[in-house]
């Protein structure tokens, strides 16, 4: 199994995407509701206080991607969700096919 | 020469080319709130951003209650903290109120 770095603001991450995976069906339902200008205000207005009470950590902004290898937030190459210097390293060590370093 | 159409006209064909391919009528443009609920969900996908961990030797204890396996890195770590601590030079204690907390002391 691959390792990776495990720092709290990879934990952090993976909590935010558990909670983002758990109350999104709910969320879409009370976003639809509160964004529909066909519905009256009130429930309209009511449906927006529901969403203001969900946790921070089930919001899809929250998500991070952070590099895979190292938790680096900074500097992801997202095709491979890894750092540039990870990225670095795993190409030179051969371990994405496919790259190649550039030469000519 | 064409004639200009009258905006009526547009309307109901307008009107009949939703019937006809399945879309919602809504001239006014007002936001229904569709694309809230036509979008995909990305919840399950983003839960598999992460390759996923080994277990260490503490979910193994808790997967498996008998086993009791000792994490020698855990016991090593534990006596270095305890021998720190014996010496005077263990963390310091965590502040209970805004009074005790050192990020406060320091400003002057």
């Amino acid at each position: 199994m691959p390792k990776f770095a495990k720092n709290i603001r990879v934990l952090r991450d993976m909590k935010a995407r558990r909670g983002v995976k758990d109350n999104e069906i709910l969320r879409r339902a009370y976003l639809y509701v509160a964004r529909n200008e066909t519905l009256p205000p009130q429930v309209r207005y009511q449906a927006q206080l529901q969403l203001n009470t969900f946790d921070k950590y089930t919001r899809p902004t929250t998500v991070k991607n952070r590099c895979t290898a190292s938790g680096r937030g900074r500097g992801i190459i997202s095709e491979f969700g890894l750092c540039r210097t990870q990225f670095r390293l795993k190409a030179l060590q051969g371990f994405l096919p496919g790259v190649q370093k550039a030469s000519w | 020469m064409a004639e200009s159409i009258a905006p009526k006209l547009l309307k109901s064909l307008a009107r009949l080319r939703c019937s006809i391919f399945q879309t919602t009528f809504n001239p006014t443009s007002r936001r229904t709130g569709a694309k809230y609920l036509k979008a995909r969900l990305r919840g399950p996908s983003m839960v598999q951003y992460y390759p996923e961990r080994s277990p260490s030797i503490g979910d193994l204890n808790k997967m498996y209650p008998g086993w009791n396996l000792v994490d020698v890195h855990e016991v090593r770590r534990n006596i270095s903290i305890q021998e720190h601590k014996d010496r005077g030079k263990g963390a310091p204690k965590k502040a209970k109120n805004k009074e005790e907390s050192r990020r406060t002391k320091k400003r002057r």
